[in-house]
């Protein structure tokens, strides 16, 4: 439990599809950072700290980034954790405050790799990828994770209708959320139409890539601008590496600290009023959502065609990934923070979540060789 | 193009690993014998049928594939050869693939 640090400010760019003429992955970050700042109430002179994960910044790193954007800084990082760096770099900045090492810090992630920048990325994502995938014509993720959701439709007896009740439900969320890519409902009808990208799956088992970033800021609750709760963490766990690659993908790293994890946060999964559950595809968040014991039985099917299709589970209500759009880097981990922030501060619009107090936010990702090798999670809170 | 698939067996407790480890994860021994996988058996297959940015891009199979005696891999299949079929493995530079084992 953090007593002493809190998220007091989210901030976005834009999401696009294509980056237009002049867009780079610096500049959606800038836009996010000053987004953040202005919600927080903070002038950046009074940044202490900042945290940067982005795929397409390189060469620049973040010393590059604090000095284009005229921060003078006491603590600084950058994450390379894919799909969790955002809740690796949430759990450094609630320390490094809680610590009085920086305050406040300002957490950004931003990518903007266009199609040709995406493409080196993924045939070149670790060497394991460039050597022994990439030569197969593996298509990037979307081979890995087809592998891993056949396995999951075997294991589980799930069909693609289950996955459909998820792209669905989400894109009904980003409906409401002005700054999602794909707004338009979807229909199962539409869904099991879509094309093949790599058996089983479809187009919109696929998270898009966008160009777009995200921030937040964190600080003392003190900090937190008047008439607005902060957001506390009561518990952030990651795990790296859990099972050296010799399972079947279907259990992820946070199946090695969910026990401990509930008990650190002291509340029960029903509990939870949001969940922002990372959603690069569909098999892995219903993975996630297992590892975290929200699924009884292990009935996945159940879960999905009720619980999700049924909307009873506030699940990714920005539309997640899958709808809102994947910064085409480790970026779109902090998406979901930042909406679960909005919903415990109750400034969601109309996709606000009533009464909302806790929120669970998870990441995942660094595909090694056959799954990811990273996976952490979160418990918000609304302090009142 | 070589027969079978070159991967790394512990000296110590006798895992096998590919890609190559630095360490062993079960007993974290530094050493490694070299060894040679020849066939495997099916376990999930995919077509990647379409790749963000490739215009003339031609479908590919690629495969999960529990291999006999070693560890479970991502092979290229350069033919049709369904689930739980067995395999012979092969390598093009260091990248592993199968073809359906020949009848008989």
């Amino acid at each position: 439990m953090f007593n002493n640090a809190a998220i007091i400010g989210v901030g976005q760019s834009e999401y696009v599809r294509r980056p237009a003429p002049g867009q780079n992955a610096h500049t959606f970050i800038r836009d996010a950072a000053v987004a953040a700042l202005k919600d927080a109430g903070l002038d950046a002179g009074e940044i202490q700290g900042m945290a940067v994960t982005s795929f397409s910044l390189a060469p620049d790193t973040a010393i590059d980034l604090a000095w284009r954007l005229g921060l003078s800084l006491r603590w600084l990082l950058q994450d390379t954790n894919g799909g969790s760096s955002a809740m690796n770099m949430l759990g450094h900045a609630l320390r490094g405050v809680e610590t009085g090492a920086a305050s406040p810090i300002l957490l950004v992630a931003g990518d903007a790799t266009g199609l040709d920048g995406y493409a080196k990325i993924a045939a070149n994502y670790n060497i394991a990828t460039r050597e022994h995938l990439a030569p197969l014509g593996h298509g990037g993720p979307n081979g890995v994770y087809a592998l891993v959701t056949a396995r999951q439709m075997k294991k589980y007896g799930l069909t693609k209708q289950h996955y459909g009740h998820m792209a669905i439900a989400q894109r009904a969320w980003a409906a409401m959320n002005p700054f999602a890519v794909y707004r338009t409902p979807l229909t199962m009808e539409e869904y099991l139409a879509s094309p093949m990208v790599a058996d089983p799956l479809t187009r919109y088992d696929c998270v898009p890539v966008v160009a777009g970033a995200q921030a937040i800021v964190i600080a003392h609750p003190d900090r937190c601008p008047k008439a607005r709760a902060p957001v506390r963490v009561r518990a952030i766990r990651n795990s790296f590496n859990y099972d050296n690659q010799e399972g079947d993908g279907l259990a992820t790293g946070i199946s090695s600290f969910a026990g401990e994890f509930w008990q650190a946060a002291d509340i029960a999964p029903e509990q939870v009023d949001v969940a922002s559950i990372y959603d690069d595809y569909p098999a892995m968040v219903l993975a996630q959502l297992d590892d975290l014991g929200f699924i009884p039985g292990h009935d996945l099917a159940r879960f999905a065609s009720r619980d999700i299709a049924e909307r009873r589970f506030p699940l990714n209500t920005c539309g997640g990934m899958m709808s809102a759009g994947q910064p085409g880097g480790p970026a779109g981990g902090l998406n979901g923070i930042s909406e679960a922030v909005l919903q415990l501060q109750h400034r969601a619009g109309e996709r606000q979540v009533a009464n909302a107090r806790y929120a669970v936010t998870t990441g995942y990702g660094m595909t090694l060789y056959r799954y990811g090798g990273t996976a952490a999670a979160a418990i918000l809170e609304r302090m009142s | 193009m070589t027969n079978g698939i070159g991967i790394w067996r512990c000296s110590g407790c006798g895992a096998t690993y590919f890609p190559e480890r630095l360490l062993c994860a079960h007993c974290h021994s530094g050493a490694f014998d070299r060894a040679r996988v020849e066939e495997g058996v099916v376990e999930e297959i995919t077509v990647i049928r379409h790749v963000l940015g490739q215009t003339e891009w031609q479908p590919k199979r690629v495969a999960n594939v529990r291999t006999l005696g070693g560890p479970l891999m991502t092979v290229g299949l350069v033919e049709d050869a369904p689930v739980g079929s067995r395999i012979v493995l092969f390598e093009e530079g260091t990248a592993p693939f199968g073809r359906k084992l020949a009848a008989g």
